[in-house]
C-alpha cells in the first residue's frame, strides 16, 4: 500500500509524455516516469520513493518492442526482462537479466527501469557497457541517439524530462563469445556479491561489474591489465583489482574482503571460459 | 455383508485434503480477507532503535489528519507476557528492540493510519545494547529489565533479578563426575546462531471489536485461539466466556502464530474507539521483526565416551537469545532442557538452559520448539567426538541410540510405545545414503561430494492439562459435520481427522464435512495447534466422539429393529444386525430422529462429542528437571549430501534424507508433504536464514529482498522413508511428525560441510562466506 496519492498519466506518444512531464513540473509536482513500476510499488510503501505524479510509458508505441534494424538490434526500453530472456536476441543480455530478481518481478521489470532504477545493482547495463551500445533517448525534439559511455558515470545521466526509449546494440557484438556469471551470498536468489559480464572481441576481453561497488562499472584501466597476456592469469586478475574504481562494498550480502575473494575467482572463471582454457558454467 | 458396499478403509491412504479445492482456486479466506463495513484500521509505529529511552512523543501533527480516530502510545498499559509479565503491549518510556511498537494510529483507512504514523514525532535517547546472550551475561552488561523482581510470573519460571537472566532450567541426571571418570575421550564444542524469522506467507493479523455487552470478538490469524481467551483473563481480568475468537484458514504459522501480540494491541485500539472493529495486519517488515521471531542460541556441549564409543556423560550449557521480552522464550528454553541431548542413552547429564534477555526482537515458538537449535549443538559435537574416536559418526550414533528400557534427560523410562525405533531409522538411512561408499568422494580437482548425518528426537512439552475436543453433528442425509478446535494452519490435520472418523464409522469420507473455521464459542477447545499433536489429541477425541455417535445410533436402532444393542453394527451408512445384515436401518433415517409411517418420531438430531486430555504429564523438578514432559518421542535419522567447490566454498545441496519413525502413516502424501516442507525450512535455517545485526542491535535485513527463505527451484531432491513403531496411545499408532523433518537439517548440513573441509563449523547459517572465514579466508587479505 502506498501512503500517498499521485496523479497518473498514460501517454500514447513521446511528445505527449514529454508535454505532460513539463505540465506537471510547472505545477511544481515531483514527477517520475515508470514502465514496470516495481520500484514505485516496493519502495514507495517504505517511504523510500515519493512522487506527486506518475507518467506510465508502457502504452507508447514501439517502446516495448524488440527488432533488428540494419546493423543494430533495437530493444525497447519498455521490454520486460522476461521478454528479453525469452526472445533471446542477445544471449549475453538474456543470461544476465534472467538472474535479476525472480520471475514474477521480471515479468514487470523493464530494461530501462532496471538500468535507471534506484536499486544500484542495475545488472542489465553490464552487457550494454561492454558492447558500447547507443541509447535512443526521448527528449523535447523526439528521439536522439548517444553512445552509452558518453552519458554513463556510475549511473545514466539524463536531463530532466528525458527517458530511455530504446537501446541499440551493434549486430557484430551479439554473436561474440561471452560469459555472464552472478555470484550470490548463497544459492540462486538474491542480490549479487558480484556479477561479471564479459565478451571477447577479437582477442580483447571486455568486462563489466555489478555488486562490487554501489554502482555498475566498466574500467579501461582494468581491461588493459586483464588483456596483458605477458602476465599469468592470476597476475592479470590481481593487478587489475588495483584499479577498482572505488572501495568494495561491505554490507549484509558480504564483507568487502569476501567480495574481493569472490570477485577474483569470478574474474578468473570468466577469463578461463572466454580463453577456452576451461569450461565454467 | 450388505449388498453393493465397496470396501472402505482410509488409514494409510493419500486422501485429498478437504481444503484442497478452496486453496487451489484461491478462494480460501484468511483473516485479512474478512472486511466488515465500519471496520477501522490500525497501523503501528515501530522503533528504529534496539534500546533507547523515549524522551518525547508528539502526536499533534497526526491528530490533524482527517480520518484519524485514535492514537495509542505514551501511556502505561498493563504489562503482558505469557510466562513473565515484562512487556508493555505498546512501548512506554523505553524501547528494547528494533521493531518494537511505540505508537498505534487507528483511522478510517489503512492509508490514513499510515500517514498518521508518519506524522508522529518521537525522540529517543539511545542506550547501550545487549547484542548477544553471551554479552547479556557479562558483569557490566546493560540491564534490560531493572524491575525483573517485581514482574508477575507463572509458576515454574526462575528469573534472576538484577541480571539479564529471564529463566534457568536445570537437568541433573546421574553423576557428571562419575561419567567423566569413566570417559577415555572428551569432546567439547560451542555453536551459535542469531535469531531469524518464520516467514509464513500470510503475515500475522487480527481484527478486534468490543460488543455493547462487553463481549470481545477477535478474528485472528493464530495457532492459539483458545489460549487468547485465557490470556485475556490473565492480562485484563476478562472472563473467558466474554471472549470469542474466530480463526479462519491460517496461511502458514510455524510457531510464529502461537504468540499473542497483535490481538492485545488490536483490543486496546478497539477500546480506544468505543469498541468498533479494528483491523491490524503486519506488513512483511513488521512480521519479520515486530512480532515474535525464531530464537537464537549460543551453546556449549561437552561429551565423554569410552574408547569404544559408549557415551558416558553430557555437560551442556544453553544460552537462548530470548530477545527483549521473555514471552514464549522461557518455555522454549525449558523444552530445550527436556531434550537437551540427542536421542541417546546417557546416564550422566548436566544441563543449564538459560533464557537471556537481549536487545533483539523477542522470540516465539518456531517449528521444532528449540529442538533443531539444541540438536545443532549436540549433533555437531557428536561428529567432533566421532572424529576424536576415529569412529564412523553413524556407527557412534547407532551404538548409543536410545531404545526401550533407557531413560531420557528428565528420567522418563521409555518403552517401545513411548519411543520409536532409532536403530531401524539409522540402518535405513545408511542404505538410502549409500553411506558405506564413504562420506567424501572427489569429483575433480576442485569439487567433492560429501555426506553428513545426524539423529533427532522430540517430544512436545504441553501444559499437563492440555485437552482437545470434538463435536459431531449429523445431517439428515446421514452425513456428519466434524468440529474440532484444531486450526488448519496448512498441515492438513483436519483431513486426517476426517479419515480417522470415516475409518471408525466405516463410512464414505465424502460424507464427512469438516468445519475449517474455528469459533471458540461453538467449536470445542483444542489447547493450541502446536507441537505436532493435532492428529494425536484431536484424533483421540474423534475416536471418542465416534464411539459416542455409534452408541447413540445403536440405541435408537435397537428399538426400531428390535435387536439388542450388542448385536448391532454401524457401517456403510447403516445400522445392521450382525447376524442378518438385511435387517438394517439407514443412518440418514436415524440421524434426525426416526419417523414411523404414522408420524410418530423418536429422538432428534444426533450430536456426539469426545474429548482427550494428555495423560499423566508432570511438572519438572526445579533442581533436577525430573518429570514426564510429553506423551511420546518421535525419532529420526537424517542426512544431507552436497557438492562442494573447495576453491570458493560454494555448495549445492543435492539430496536431503529423512527416515522417521512415524508410528503409523495415516495419510502418506500428507505426511510426505509435512516432512518435505519441514526439511526445506531446516535447510533454509541451516544454510541461509538469519537476522544480520549491526553493532547497535538493529536488524539490517528485515525484508524479503535481503532475508531469503528457500525459493522454488532451490530445492534438493528429498528422500523420505518411514518406520512404523506404533505409539499405543495414539489413533492407529501415529506419532507426531509436523516438525521432525526440520530438526536435523542444520546439524546434518554442518556435519556434511565440516567433514568435507576438515574444519569444525560452528555458526549458522552455513553461507560460503562463513565457511571461507572458518577455513582461514580473509586472514591475509591482499588488496
Amino acid at each position: 500500500m502506498l501512503p500517498f496519492n499521485f496523479e497518473y498519466y498514460k501517454p500514447q506518444t513521446i511528445q505527449d509524455a514529454f508535454r505532460q512531464f513539463y505540465s506537471f513540473r510547472k505545477e511544481n509536482k515531483k514527477t517520475i516516469y515508470i514502465s514496470g513500476g516495481t520500484e514505485l510499488i516496493t519502495l514507495g510503501r517504505l517511504n523510500q520513493v515519493y512522487t506527486d505524479a506518475v507518467i506510465d510509458l508502457k502504452r507508447i508505441q514501439e517502446y516495448s518492442s524488440t527488432f533488428f534494424h540494419k546493423d543494430y538490434l533495437v530493444i525497447g526500453g519498455g521490454a520486460t526482462l522476461t521478454t528479453i530472456e525469452e526472445v533471446n536476441a542477445f544471449p549475453l543480455l538474456s543470461k544476465t537479466v534472467k538472474e535479476i530478481a525472480d520471475r514474477t518481478a521480471r515479468n514487470k521489470i523493464t530494461i530501462a527501469g532496471n538500468i535507471c532504477g534506484q536499486i544500484f545493482y542495475r545488472e542489465a547495463i553490464l552487457p550494454l557497457l561492454i558492447t558500447e551500445c547507443l541509447l535512443g533517448i526521448a527528449g523535447a525534439e523526439g528521439i536522439f541517439h548517444l553512445p552509452l559511455q558518453d552519458i554513463f558515470n556510475k549511473e545514466i545521466q539524463l536531463r530532466e524530462g528525458e527517458f530511455i526509449f530504446s537501446i541499440l546494440i551493434e549486430n557484430k557484438y551479439i554473436k561474440l563469445p561471452y560469459v555472464s556469471i552472478k555470484r550470490r551470498k548463497q544459492w540462486d536468489i538474491g542480490y549479487p556479491l558480484v556479477t561479471v559480464a564479459a565478451i571477447k572481441n577479437n582477442d580483447e576481453i571486455r568486462m563489466a561489474f555489478s555488486g562490487v561497488s554501489p554502482f555498475p562499472f566498466r574500467s579501461e584501466e582494468m581491461e588493459k591489465v586483464l588483456n596483458d597476456r605477458a602476465l599469468s592469469l592470476e597476475d592479470r586478475v590481481e593487478k587489475s583489482l588495483l584499479s577498482l574504481p572505488g572501495p568494495v562494498l561491505n554490507d549484509v550480502e558480504g564483507s568487502s574482503g569476501y567480495r574481493l575473494f569472490v570477485l577474483k575467482n569470478t574474474m578468473m572463471d570468466a577469463i578461463e571460459e572466454l580463453e577456452g582454457e576451461r569450461n565454467v558454467k | 455383508m450388505i449388498k453393493g458396499v465397496i470396501k472402505l478403509g482410509y488409514i494409510g491412504k493419500s486422501v485429498i485434503r478437504k481444503d484442497a479445492f478452496e486453496k487451489v482456486t484461491g478462494e480460501a479466506k484468511y483473516t485479512n480477507d474478512y472486511q466488515e463495513m465500519g471496520t477501522l484500521h490500525a497501523k503501528m509505529m515501530i522503533s528504529p532503535l534496539a534500546h533507547a529511552n523515549i524522551v518525547s512523543m508528539d502526536f499533534s501533527e497526526a491528530w490533524k489528519i482527517p480520518g484519524v480516530k485514535a492514537i495509542l502510545g505514551n501511556e502505561p498499559y498493563p504489562l503482558v507476557g505469557e510466562e513473565i509479565k515484562d512487556r508493555s503491549p505498546i512501548a512506554y518510556k523505553r524501547v528494547r528492540y528494533h521493531g518494537e511498537p511505540v505508537a498505534v494510529v487507528v483511522a478510517e483507512t489503512p492509508m490514513i493510519a499510515k500517514r498518521g504514523v508518519d506524522a508522529i514525532k518521537v525522540s529517543y535517547e539511545p542506550l547501550p545494547v545487549v547484542n548477544s546472550p553471551r554479552d547479556g551475561l557479562q558483569k557490566d552488561a546493560p540491564l534490560i529489565h531493572e524491575n525483573l523482581e517485581s514482574y508477575e510470573k507463572q509458576e515454574g519460571v526462575y528469573p534472576n533479578p538484577n541480571t539479564n537472566i529471564a529463566n534457568l532450567n536445570k537437568i541433573r541426571k546421574g553423576n557428571i563426575e562419575k561419567g567423566f571418570m569413566e570417559s577415555d575421550v572428551v569432546a567439547e564444542f560451542s555453536v551459535s546462531f542469531h535469531p531469524s524469522d518464520h516467514a509464513a506467507m500470510e503475515t500475522r493479523g487480527t481484527i478486534a471489536e468490543i460488543r455493547p455487552d462487553g463481549t470481545i470478538i477477535f478474528t485472528a490469524s493464530t495457532q492459539a485461539p483458545f489460549a487468547i481467551k485465557k490470556i485475556m483473563k490473565w492480562y485484563f481480568g476478562i472472563e473467558p466466556g466474554k471472549v470469542i475468537v474466530n480463526t479462519p484458514f491460517v496461511g502458514g504459522a510455524y510457531g510464529g502464530k502461537a504468540s499473542v501480540q497483535l490481538e492485545i494491541i488490536a483490543y486496546l485500539a478497539s477500546k480506544a474507539v468505543g469498541g468498533k472493529p479494528v483491523k491490524l495486519v503486519n506488513t512483511r517488515e513488521e512480521d519479520i521483526i515486530t512480532s515474535s521471531v525464531h530464537i537464537g542460541l549460543d551453546a556449549t556441549v561437552k561429551l565423554g565416551a569410552t574408547k569404544d564409543g559408549m557415551l558416558k556423560f553430557a555437560e551442556i550449557q544453553f544460552l537462548f537469545d530470548g530477545g527483549a521480552y521473555s514471552d514464549k522464550a522461557v518455555d522454549i528454553s525449558r523444552a530445550g532442557a527436556v531434550d537437551c541431548t540427542g536421542p541417546y542413552q546417557i546416564d550422566n547429564i548436566w544441563c543449564n538452559s538459560f533464557c537471556i534477555y537481549t536487545n533483539h526482537p523477542y522470540a516465539g515458538a518456531y517449528r521444532g520448539y528449540s529442538h533443531s537449535e539444541v540438536l545443532f549443538a549436540f549433533e555437531r559435537t557428536m561428529d567432533v567426538l566421532a572424529e576424536k574416536l576415529s569412529m564412523d559418526p553413524l556407527e557412534l550414533r547407532y551404538k548409543n541410540a536410545i531404545r526401550p528400557g533407557n531413560t531420557t534427560p528428565t528420567q522418563v523410562l521409555l518403552n517401545s510405545s513411548k519411543v520409536g525405533n532409532l536403530h531401524q531409522c539409522i540402518k535405513r538411512l545408511k542404505v538410502l545414503m549409500n553411506w558405506d561408499e564413504g562420506q567424501i568422494i572427489a569429483m575433480d580437482d576442485r569439487k567433492i561430494r560429501a555426506k553428513g548425518a545426524c539423529c533427532v528426537w522430540k517430544t512436545s512439552t504441553f501444559d499437563t492439562d492440555a485437552s482437545s475436543g470434538v463435536i459431531l453433528t449429523f445431517n439428515s442425509d446421514g452425513s456428519i459435520n466434524l468440529m474440532s478446535g484444531v486450526v488448519e494452519i496448512g498441515t492438513g490435520t483436519k483431513t486426517v481427522l476426517a479419515q480417522i472418523l470415516a475409518e471408525r464409522m466405516k463410512m464414505d469420507i465424502n460424507n464427512i464435512h469438516v468445519k475449517m473455521l474455528v469459533d471458540t464459542q461453538t467449536t470445542p477447545e483444542h489447547w493450541k495447534t502446536v507441537g505436532s499433536r493435532g492428529t494425536f489429541m484431536a484424533g483421540r477425541a474423534v475416536l471418542k466422539a465416534a464411539d459416542d455417535a455409534i452408541r447413540q445410533l445403536k440405541d435408537r436402532a435397537a428399538c426400531i429393529l428390535r435387536v439388542p444393542v450388542k448385536d448391532l453394527e454401524v457401517g456403510y451408512g447403516k445400522v445392521y444386525f450382525v447376524d442378518s445384515p438385511q435387517i438394517n436401518v439407514d443412518i440418514k433415517d436415524l440421524a434426525y430422529g426416526y419417523k414411523f409411517p404414522n408420524g410418530h418420531t423418536i429422538g432428534g438430531q444426533i450430536i456426539a462429542s469426545g474429548t482427550y486430555t494428555l495423560t499423566r504429564l508432570t511438572y519438572l523438578d526445579p533442581e533436577t528437571g525430573k518429570g514426564n514432559p510429553g506423551p511420546e518421542w518421535t525419532v529420526a535419522a537424517q542426512g544431507i549430501e552436497v557438492e562442494l567447490d573447495t576453491r570458493d566454498y560454494t555448495y549445492k545441496i543435492l539430496k536431503a534424507y529423512s527416515v522417521i519413525d512415524i508410528g503409523k502413516v495415516v495419510n502418506e502424501k500428507a505426511a510426505l508433504g509435512q516432512v518435505m516442507g519441514a526439511m526445506s525450512m531446516g535447510i533454509a535455517f541451516g544454510g541461509r536464514e538469519e537476522f544480520v545485526f549491526d553493532e547497535f542491535g538493529r536488524v539490517l535485513n528485515p525484508q524479503l529482498r535481503t532475508y531469503r527463505p528457500l525459493r522454488y527451484g532451490e530445492h534438493p531432491e528429498y528422500i523420505i522413508d518411514f518406520v512404523e513403531t506404533p505409539h499405543l496411545a495414539a489413533p492407529y499408532g501415529a506419532r507426531g511428525v509436523g516438525e521432525h523433518g526440520l530438526l536435523g537439517m542444520p546439524a546434518a548440513l554442518g556435519n556434511c560441510l565440516s567433514a568435507a573441509l576438515g574444519v569444525q563449523l560452528n555458526h549458522l547459517p552455513l553461507i560460503p562466506e562463513q565457511i571461507w572465514r572458518m577455513s582461514g579466508g580473509g586472514k591475509n587479505a591482499a588488496v
